[in-house]
């Protein structure tokens, strides 16, 4: 018995050390095309660079592994990133500003109900999660192009510095959408890890039955995630109006794909059943320093598109090999 | 638990109709404290309907009739409902969670209780083991699901159900996927759950497990329960004829005679099969023999002696190495399943789900779904011609309902193992190959494919039959050939009388007796 346990670590072991030994390689093509690749600057772009979709990402995998899908997260954080400037920084007409932090709280509020709507529509619908949420995806991106008119919102942090606060000093403000993702990934990790309700939902997506006859209920568990999600990817979309002071045309645009990506490279089951936030980072880091790094060595950027879609290609013919070893 | 009454579970007056169709009507089963009770049942007679009202699946209102724990009416509307007035039921399929591991898929009813509870991975792992060890279930907590076969998968369900500590456990025909140790096992565990006072409910349809395991017998025959006996009282005649509603004296056909005139359909040369895992190196060592124009020519031998894997050879899903195949006097390769199908191969696996059943298609389509292109006219499928065309079979079957609109979700296990027969039969390959074609069937529904076995041979066609039941193989074959240990170890003439020397033959021990 002792040895399958130690067979078992082993194995854990073993791929996040492959997926190590593969992101530190992936650094190393880079520095040697470019040396100033490594450097705080550049280090820091690629983290800020990951920062949002991480954010949309981590109950994204959670749900993921419960075998449902959201493809809106991009959307939903670019309406819920709208509709929090729109808030915060008030109609014409509205003299003061609102503080920014309320703005989080409507960013939560507006992806937690486009999550519950997917939830509906999903369950109660019986549709299924990868076309309802497409769906999602057009609504929340044509709102969120429609309520600003076409037009960025500045002023964001005006509040802020009219009581003389400087956003680029401090470190907190700085540094806050680094710390929201920190805290989201612990968060994640312990649910899924470290909870009974993370064996719970491994066993919804790994056989929907045995959950149920084990009296789990199976809707009630995937509407949380769904509105979890939601209220992630709400939140993703508002900490970065609040970071970069302004909502800006591209928020969100392409994240659901990203976040796919990043997923299935840190080795969650796009099936359902298996799902890890530890891989999830790692597959952030690896997706954001390969496109940090074409930048770097000076690759075209049509063919960056070409070479991360490969790389996800490549990751899941792998995985599947994998699966059909063991 | 205070007692109220010396019945752990009463079904009183229950009766449900799916439309028009009666399932169950006035079905009273009481089971008493402490005990085994068995009950036993021909597929299709209403087993399957009377466990899901007690778990709960078909909730109140939706049947008549009352059920009754421990002196209590219940109404259950839920799984959940259930398992709270201590009803614990292990179903026919396998509902595990893969990913999960052992002790997980154990914990996982305590756990979808509490989920916000932190999860101590090295606690659940020992007290699943202390748990496993108290019953002797063989199973390693930390093993993944996904690890375990399917025999390790049906103990892990009836582990977690135990782990709930019912007042009664129903095993919905438990045994049909285990081997002799695995179900000498399950008996154990069985036995030691009634000496802690746990009622067992123990559905099967084969008698001998009744006989050795069970206290009371009910038995269930068309949606009815026909009489309820005590095990001082079992006698195999009288259950079984209770059973199926007559007697048994015809369940095989009679042989027709092939002599050595019947031309020669199908003759296999020293053939030398491929080993899949490792390339280059031979399966089974090489093999001959020859199948004549209507006849059956059964193989047999124990599980792991190479038996599937001719069959399986033949059908295109392993590489010849070496020697020939010859069909009607003309050598051909076996090289794809499309290929063995051209040459007039049939094949029915003995997995009913994996042979390919249209589950939500209704029976029709399913008997014609190989067939369409003959059907069409002008690309236009001929709906009467299907119809008609799938009526023969059904009726030669005697499916289940006689209802050709019905889906096969709706089936019986060996009514839905008639359609996988009426499926193939219908394309009239010239060599039918069965593997196990009556695992999991019941003895009416047996002898339905017993007949039409038979009759298809009589009609000119070759029939290669492969069974671990001996009776059944000898019964139907003409002759048998005997693999032991990946090898051809000899052939025999069919008949029931040669049940021993098959035996002794594919234990390895049968190079002296005769013939």
């Amino acid at each position: 018995m002792t040895t399958t346990t130690a067979r078992g670590l082993s194995d854990n072991l073993k791929s996040s050390l492959l997926r190590a030994v593969f992101l530190i390689a992936v650094v190393a093509i880079f520095a040697v095309q470019n040396p100033a690749f490594i450097n705080g600057a550049s280090i820091r772009s690629v983290i800020q660079g990951l920062v949002f979709v991480g954010i949309a990402a981590v109950f994204l995998t959670i749900l993921i592994t419960a075998g449902e899908f959201d493809i809106s997260v991009g959307a939903n954080a670019a309406l819920a990133g709208t509709l929090a400037a729109q808030y915060v920084v008030g109609g014409e007409g509205v003299a003061d500003d609102r503080s920014p932090w309320s703005g989080l709280l409507i960013g939560v509020l507006v992806g937690l109900i486009i999550g519950l709507i997917n939830a509906f529509v999903v369950l109660v619908g019986n549709v299924p999660s990868f076309i309802a949420t497409i769906a999602m995806l057009f609504i929340a991106k044509s709102l969120a192009t429609y309520i600003p008119g076409g037009k960025p919102i500045p002023g964001y942090r005006d509040s802020w510095a009219e009581q003389g606060i400087d956003f680029q000093e401090s470190f907190f403000l700085s540094n806050f959408s680094i710390i929201v993702l920190v805290v989201m990934i612990v968060v994640g990790h312990i649910v899924l890890k470290r909870t009974h309700f993370g064996v719970v939902i491994a066993s919804i997506g790994s056989n929907k039955e045995a959950a149920r006859t084990s009296g789990t209920q199976v809707k009630r568990v995937k509407t949380i995630l769904f509105a979890l999600t939601g209220a992630g990817a709400g939140l993703a979309g508002a900490v970065s109006v609040l970071h970069f002071g302004s909502i800006y045309f591209s928020l969100g645009s392409g994240w659901e794909l990203t976040a796919i990506a990043a997923i299935v490279l840190g080795g969650t089951s796009l099936f359902g059943g298996r799902g890890t936030i530890i891989g999830l980072l790692f597959g952030l880091a690896l997706m954001q320093t390969i496109a940090s790094g074409m930048v770097a060595v000076g690759i075209d950027p049509w063919w960056q598109t070409v070479i991360t879609g490969g790389i996800v290609l490549a990751t899941l013919v792998v995985e599947q090999l994998r699966r059909k070893v063991s | 638990m205070t007692s109220n009454s010396q019945y752990a579970l009463e079904m009183i007056d229950i009766s449900k109709s799916f439309g028009n169709t009666i399932a169950l009507s006035n079905v009273d089963l009481r089971v008493k404290k402490g005990t085994i009770h068995g009950l036993i049942g021909q597929n299709g007679a209403g087993k399957s309907t009377l466990m899901k009202i007690l778990s709960g699946l078909y909730p109140a209102g939706s049947f008549t009739g009352q059920i009754v724990i421990d002196g209590n009416p219940v109404e259950l509307n839920s799984t959940l409902d259930a398992q709270a007035v201590g009803i614990s039921i292990v179903p026919q399929e396998t509902t595990v969670a893969d990913t999960l591991n052992v002790a997980e898929n154990i914990l996982l009813p305590e756990m979808s209780k509490s989920p916000l509870k932190p999860y101590d991975k090295s606690g659940a792992l020992a007290k699943v083991s202390e748990f496993l060890n108290s019953y002797n279930i063989p199973l390693q907590p930390d093993k993944l699901a996904s690890s375990l076969t399917l025999a390790e998968k049906q103990i892990l369900m009836i582990a977690r159900a135990i782990y709930l500590q019912p007042q009664v456990l129903v095993l919905d025909e438990p045994t049909s996927s285990l081997t002799g140790d695995e179900i000498k096992n399950l008996f154990a565990v069985t036995r030691t759950l009634k000496s802690l006072g746990i009622t067992t409910v123990f559905i099967t349809h084969k008698m001998d497990e009744i006989i050795e395991l069970c206290d009371t017998v009910s038995i269930l025959r068309d949606g009815q329960i026909v009489c309820q006996v005590d095990r001082s009282e079992f006698e195999v005649d009288v259950l079984v004829s209770h059973m199926i509603g007559r007697d048994l004296g015809d369940l095989y056909p009679p042989q027709q005679r092939v002599g050595n005139e019947a031309p020669v359909v199908l003759k296999v040369i020293d053939l030398v099969v491929g080993n899949p895992r490792k390339p280059g190196e031979p399966l089974l060592n090489p093999f001959s023999f020859e199948l004549r124009q209507g006849e059956i020519l059964g193989i047999g031998g124990l599980v792991g002696s190479g038996r599937s894997e001719i069959v399986k050879s033949l059908f295109g899903h392993y590489k010849i190495l070496g020697g020939e195949v010859h069909v009607q006097g003309n050598p051909i390769k076996t090289r794809s399943v499309s290929e063995s199908i051209s040459h007039g191969f049939g094949y029915i696996t003995e997995d009913r789900k994996a042979e390919g059943l249209f589950f939500n298609l209704a029976i029709k389509e399913n008997f014609t779904a190989s067939i369409l292109k003959f059907l069409t006219n002008l690309s236009f499928l001929m709906k009467a011609a299907e119809k008609s065309k799938a009526r023969v079979y059904l009726e030669n079957l005697q499916v289940i309902p006689q209802n050709l609109d019905a889906p096969i979700s709706s089936l019986s296990g060996g009514n839905q193992q008639k359609v996988v027969l009426g499926k193939s039969l219908i394309t009239k390959p010239s060599i039918l190959m069965l593997d196990e074609p009556t695992k999991g069937v019941d003895i009416a529904s047996k002898a339905e494919i017993y007949k039409t076995i038979a009759e298809y041979a009589k009609q000119g066609y070759a029939v290669l039959l492969i069974s671990s039941e001996f009776p059944e193989l000898l019964a139907m074959s003409h002759r048998v050939i005997v693999f032991s240990g990946g090898q051809l170890v000899g052939e025999m003439a069919g008949g029931l009388e040669n049940e021993k020397a098959l035996m002794l033959m594919a234990i390895g021990a049968g190079n002296d007796s005769k013939n």
